[in-house]
């Protein structure tokens, strides 16, 4: 059984922005992995025209919302580095004591990164001017704009999570729990320079079965 | 999906449920985010609708489903017509196609997981068409007819068939399509596929937004809309305070009038300080906020001035407390009590020309009554023994009287301490008097008789120890303040003229002073009337014998040059 990775595309977003966008992602992907009963419940973004949908588990809810908090004091911490989300879905296997550990084994039969790129100016008006004719609000303009952009890039992430989740079943596992997210998931947040990103991908990659250290 | 209802018919029958199962589930979803329940019972109906579709899918599992959803508007060309029929113009935005593609030839025969897989793989492309309704331009449609209900010019509709008319050549153009990943199955395949107009603005689907909105009654309404709400909230809450001080608001211009302007400016000029307490954004807020803290701040220190507290001013001049206490005043006259000026000057000032201070003591001796007291005379007299040279024996002749009666006026309007004033003036007046002579004592016999002629002063010489004896016996009973200041004018007296006789009186009244010194030190005791009395007499048989010797003596120099 293989790790199915997807990586998804790279958003440049506000601060203000990380929790919707976040949320928005997270739900989506797990409501294609609650397989099980579930109520559907449809939310509108503030932000943009977009509506995701949830589970409707509220447990689900707070623990997306913690981590996103955790994204958001990293963010905080490393401003200049790319951040990134990692949902990954394991499968237990049997609690096999060795000598070299008694941990729970898992495998990681499913990975999902989300890329961000905070900006680091709130504003997002740029310095520049292209030209003498200044505009009455550039600001406004300019951010509005940026809002359009980042909401058909936010739309072109929930289809690429559609056609993926339908592109790719055949490596998921049988369902353990009809209750709810029916596998059982972890969601790490890892922040990384440019340089050295590639490789902590590959590394979680060549983990696979292995927990990923990173959290 | 639920398989449960169906009975156990092997794996051929568990995939027909899931079949069945998810072309209802599929028509329920599309139709549930599509179609707006209107009506109550719109719901009820599409279900039924669903119903009698999926029987007939069930007649022929492999035709497809095809679910159009319309967008029903009004033409535009209706309104120009005259015509009571309504002509709509009908158009598909999204056109949703179940299939079921079955499998004629098995390879192997289905296995109990595999049901499970496609029930599994069933699921996550019902999910996806769920999420998938909701990114699609239609739906906004959708979102805004639920929203507005009956008050909106478009409507959606829906249609389910087995065929469909082919889109013509525009709209294929003006639509786009998306295939869902099909669910491999031993039985077939499922497949959901969406035709979909992406730009849907040509209906103006915000146009259509030209209803009436609902009228809140209880609107309440927001600083946003209604900044003058917000600032007449602002201004009752500050004119509360303004109010509580708006009547020493004029009053406070008027203190403030008068107040040295060290201070602050008056008021209609702009603040020089910024109030603390400052917090609106409003120049005008500000401005309020800004003149009624420097009333508040003013009427503080005028009701502090006014009650007489001290000030509260930060200004360094002097000038609010001093005014304030002279603007009391000016405000509210008032007529200070002196009780003092209800006194008699006479217990006030020590006024020795007083006639009538005579008569607050007792009378004096019959012997003191020869000499009648007159107070002018008396005082006259006391000038006149200090100016003039001394002529002894006039000077005495003539003083005399006065002397005694000084002495008698002085005695009947002394007191203690009085007394020795008196007595210091008259000794100052006897010391000139008797510059020249023998000044054994300095005591002057009093025409008041001595209650002990032993204390009578003796001026000879040869009587100084007798006569000293005496005084200081008297200075024992009678006072020693009187002494001292005696002692203190024969000090500083001027020099009288060196004559060996003088030499040797002067010798020996000082031995004698001495003596009266050393003993008047000791006796400082509160005094009598009584004690007073005595004293008078004593001074007068000093003075008998001053007179009595200098006459003596000048008889002796008279004979001499002649």
């Amino acid at each position: 059984m293989n790790c199915e990775v997807c990586q998804l595309k790279e958003l440049d977003i506000e601060h203000f922005e990380i929790r919707e966008v976040l949320r928005c992602i997270l739900h989506t992907v797990l409501f294609h992995r609650a397989l099980g009963l579930v109520r559907p419940k449809d939310i509108d973004l503030e932000l943009f025209e977009i509506t995701y949908v949830q589970c409707g588990d509220v447990e689900l809810e707070r623990k997306i919302d913690e981590k996103i908090d955790q994204f958001i004091d990293r963010v905080e911490k490393h401003p200049n580095k790319k951040n990134q989300i990692c949902l990954s879905f394991y499968e237990v296997k049997n609690k096999q004591a060795t000598w070299f550990t008694n941990k729970v084994e898992r495998l990681y039969w499913e990975q999902w990164y989300i890329n961000l790129n905070v900006a680091q100016h709130p504003k997002g008006i740029s310095g520049k001017s292209y030209s003498s004719k200044v505009v009455v609000d550039p600001g406004a303009e300019s951010r509005s704009a940026r809002r359009a952009a980042l909401e058909t890039s936010l739309r072109d992430v929930l289809f690429q999570i559609i056609r993926f989740v339908n592109e790719k079943k055949d490596h998921i596992p049988p369902i353990p729990n009809l209750e709810g997210v029916s596998f059982p998931y972890e969601i790490t947040i890892s922040s990384s320079s440019d340089s050295a990103f590639g490789m902590d991908m590959l590394k979680r990659m060549l983990q696979t079965g292995h927990p990923t250290m990173l959290s | 999906m639920d398989l449960h209802n169906y009975p156990s018919q092997g794996e051929n029958g568990r995939f027909e449920q899931i079949l069945n199962q998810f072309l209802l589930k599929s028509l329920h979803i599309i139709l549930d985010s599509r179609v707006p329940a209107n009506r109550p019972s719109s719901r009820s109906g599409q279900i039924k609708k669903s119903d009698k579709c999926l029987s007939f899918w069930n007649r022929t599992l492999m035709e497809p489903m095809i679910i159009d959803i319309i967008l029903v508007r009004e033409s535009p060309n209706s309104s120009h017509t005259m015509l009571s029929n309504d002509v709509f113009t009908e158009t598909v935005v999204e056109r949703w196609i179940v299939q079921h593609e079955s499998q004629s030839q098995r390879s192997t025969p289905p296995q109990t997981s595999d049901y499970k897989k496609t029930y599994k793989k069933s699921i996550i492309l019902l999910r996806s068409v769920y999420s998938m309704l909701r990114l699609l331009p239609a739906y906004k449609a959708f979102r805004k007819k639920s929203s507005l209900k009956q008050s909106c010019n478009f409507d959606i509709n829906y249609k389910v068939c087995s065929f469909s008319s082919p889109f013509s050549r525009d709209e294929e153009h003006s639509m786009k399509k998306y295939s869902f990943v099909p669910v491999e199955a031993q039985q077939g395949r499922l497949s959901v596929s969406v035709i979909y107009r992406e730009d849907l603005s040509d209906f103006n689907l915000d146009a259509f937004v030209s209803c009436p909105l609902e009228i809140i009654t209880d609107y309440v309404g927001s600083p946003l809309t209604d900044p003058m709400r917000a600032f007449s909230i602002r201004e009752n809450h500050h004119s509360a305070p303004s109010r509580r001080h708006s009547w020493t608001s004029g009053g406070l211009h008027r203190d403030v009038s008068l107040l040295h302007n060290h201070n602050q400016p008056l008021s209609g000029s702009p603040p020089l300080y910024r109030s603390p307490y400052e917090y609106s954004h409003s120049p005008t807020d500000a401005y309020i906020n800004k003149n009624q803290n420097q009333r508040l701040t003013s009427f503080q220190k005028t009701s502090s001035e006014d009650l007489l507290s001290p000030p509260l001013s930060s200004s360094p001049s002097p000038s609010p407390p001093t005014y304030f206490s002279g603007g009391n005043i000016q405000s509210r006259p008032v007529s200070i009590p002196h009780p003092m000026m209800s006194r008699s000057p006479k217990y006030l000032s020590p006024n020795l020309s007083d006639p009538s201070r005579h008569h607050s003591l007792p009378p004096l001796s019959p012997r003191n009554t020869k000499y009648d007291p007159s107070s002018h005379e008396s005082s006259s007299g006391i000038r006149s023994m200090r100016n003039t040279p001394i002529s002894l024996g006039q000077k005495v002749s003539r003083d005399a009287k006065e002397d005694s009666g000084r002495f008698s006026s002085l005695l009947s309007s002394s007191s203690s301490p009085r007394v020795g004033f008196s007595r210091s003036s008259s000794r100052l007046s006897f010391q000139d008097d008797f510059g020249d002579c023998d000044f054994s004592c300095p005591f002057i016999v009093d025409d008041v008789d001595p209650p002990d002629m032993q204390m009578s002063p003796n001026l000879d010489a040869r009587n100084s120890s007798e006569v000293s004896s005496q005084t200081s016996s008297t200075a024992k009973k009678s006072q020693d303040a009187a002494v001292g200041a005696l002692v203190h004018m024969l000090r500083t007296a001027p020099p009288l003229r060196q004559d060996s006789s003088c030499y040797n009186s002067s010798q020996s009244s000082k031995i004698e002073m001495e003596g009266e010194i050393g003993a008047a030190s000791e006796f400082f005791n509160p005094r009598k009337t009584s004690d007073a009395l005595e004293e008078l007499k004593t001074y007068k048989e000093m003075k008998n014998l001053l007179l009595s010797k200098s006459n003596a003596h000048m008889a002796g120099k008279g004979k001499i040059e002649n």
